[in-house]
């Protein structure tokens, strides 16, 4: 809960928020096979500028936004550099020893730079606007057409769900566990590598222990409570696809178009 | 030793909508040789205070002193050491093969040579009552035992002030017994004991003095009689009805009937 990253559910009430999450999940698919088929920076802007807009409305302010993206880039950082170090097309602009930066290549870096931040912004932007358990109940619609191949689709949405509402319980297991062995004098920040990693079993022992118990009980609670897998289950959300997510689609294919176009 | 809290605020997930203030400037002093309770309801910020106590969290303001000295000054290992720190269900982070060789971990950590850590382990455990389950794995013991363990290897560091976050949650009724007389016999050697429940009866059992704790602000400080007993207006409405409810029996122990409760509630909606 102290730290924001990468795919954390930002709770803020806004239109993107509310959309069906099966459209975002197809949206999100669609605008990132669309990415691919884009060849133009030009093309590129103007689908950035679009998903600016959409930031914009769903009321993530830019600052926590750019926070949540920040793991990336790193990678954006490093596919520049080689790009503008080793591409040898277009007009030389600078030659100084062995590096040589060619016009070509800044386009390139650029270019792969801009497609990989609006992938990830993309798949930010979904689960930054989608509650997990909305996001796996999409997924489990999504896939109950596969149900007809005995693909168990409810039951990997379960897990899913399961998985996803226990990273921040076994997160706050891990501090308390870390901070009873930080009293004992456990030091997790001295040393080399190899020293660091041994100095996390007295962490990773007993929270390997509570997950398994945990596993257990969460199995007994479920049963008792009358769980007994997908069959004749019942929805106490039922999600609805109504008109605006029809047009939140189709508004993205457009724009994807017009981005493959230019 | 003399543990001072001046001032202490602090505020979780800072700048986030999640931000939550634990601690709206709480001031305490822990004085050498007493046991000192700290009560509360869930979430009145009893475990973020106590972290405090050793800087496992450090204050977003205020500060902590160590015989006046600022905390933050002193070597972190040494502060560890010093102030012991027993979490809740502290069981919950046993992790070595064998009691011996997980109460061993504390004092290892310290660099003592092995003579005088195998002499700790052996004294913790014995104070503990846990010598029999030594050799076996801290995974197969009863809750009693674990918790028993589990406090032994915060012991073996020898602190000046050992901190006990609800050590007798959940625990079966000689355990707790026993760990109230452990209570009583370290500050007979001279340990501060700072003990965190929201169990009015055990508190008022073996503390000296008796901070009441209330949506991160200090709402009373006092002896358990004066806490308990003489109704300071600003305590809460819970200590009130206690405090009613035992005006006529003073002594701990003695049932209280219902009437009894029903009438102080009474007096409490005169007021």
């Amino acid at each position: 809960m102290t730290s924001r990253s990468l795919g954390q559910f930002y709770p803020v009430a806004s239109p993107v928020h509310d959309l069906d999450p099966r459209a975002k999940i197809v949206a999100t698919a669609v605008f990132v096979v669309g990415l691919f088929l884009i060849d133009s920076t030009v093309g590129l802007l103007f689908v950035a500028a679009a998903l600016v807009a959409l930031v914009a409305v769903s009321r993530i302010p830019a600052g926590t936004f750019l926070r949540l993206l920040r793991p990336m880039f790193f990678i954006v950082a490093l596919t520049v550099l080689i790009q503008v170090l080793f591409s040898r097309e277009g007009a030389t602009l600078l030659e100084w020893g062995i590096l040589e930066i060619h016009s070509g290549g800044l386009r390139l870096g650029f270019f792969l730079a801009l497609r990989i931040l609006l992938l990830v912004s993309s798949a930010g932007l979904l689960t930054a606007t989608t509650a997990p358990v909305a996001l796996a109940d999409g997924i489990e619609d999504l896939l109950s057409p596969l149900k007809r191949v005995r693909f168990p689709a409810h039951e990997v949405a379960m897990m899913m769900t399961i998985a996803l509402r226990f990273i921040p319980t076994l997160g706050e297991e891990a501090e308390k566990i870390k901070g009873a062995q930080a009293a004992r004098g456990a030091d997790f920040s001295r040393g080399g590598p190899l020293r660091r990693a041994r100095s996390l079993v007295p962490v990773l022992v007993p929270l390997t222990v509570g997950a398994f118990r945990r596993a257990d009980e969460l199995a007994e609670a479920m049963e008792s409570r009358g769980y007994r897998g997908g069959e004749g289950r019942t929805r106490y959300r039922e999600l609805r696809f109504r008109k605006g997510d029809a047009f939140a689609l189709a508004a993205t294919v457009l724009v994807l178009l017009v981005g493959i176009l230019l | 030793m003399r543990l001072e809290l001046k001032g202490v605020r602090y505020v979780y997930a800072a700048g986030t909508p999640f931000e939550v203030e634990a601690l709206r400037g709480v001031s305490l002093v822990v004085e050498p040789r007493e046991v000192l309770g700290i009560v509360g309801s869930t979430g009145s910020g009893k475990s973020t205070l106590v972290q405090h106590m050793n800087l496992l969290l450090t204050p977003t303001s205020g500060s902590v002193l160590v015989d006046g000295v600022d905390a933050r000054s002193l070597q972190k290992s040494e502060l560890r050491r010093r102030v012991g720190l027993v979490f809740q269900f502290p069981e919950a982070a046993l992790f070595a093969p064998t009691v011996e060789e997980d109460v061993a971990f504390a004092p290892r950590q310290l660099g003592l040579d092995e003579e005088e850590v195998q002499e700790r382990v052996t004294e913790s455990l014995r104070v503990l009552g846990a010598g029999e389950f030594a050799r076996r794995s801290p995974f197969a013991l009863s809750g009693g035992e674990k918790r028993r363990a589990a406090i032994a290897g915060v012991l073996a560091m020898r602190p000046e002030v050992l901190v006990l976050d609800e050590p007798t949650a959940g625990l079966d009724p000689a355990t707790r017994e026993d760990l109230l007389a452990l209570i009583l016999d370290l500050r007979e050697a001279g340990i501060s004991v700072v003990l965190v429940s929201h169990d009015l009866d055990e508190v008022a059992e073996v503390a000296d003095r008796v901070c009441v704790l209330h949506e991160g602000m200090l709402h009373a400080v006092g002896t358990p009689a004066e806490v308990f007993y003489k109704e300071p207006v600003q305590a809460p409405a819970t200590v009130r009805v206690v405090s009613l409810v035992k005006e006529s029996r003073p002594e701990i122990g003695d049932p209280v009937r219902f009437e009894e409760t029903l009438d102080a509630l009474r007096t409490l909606q005169g007021i």
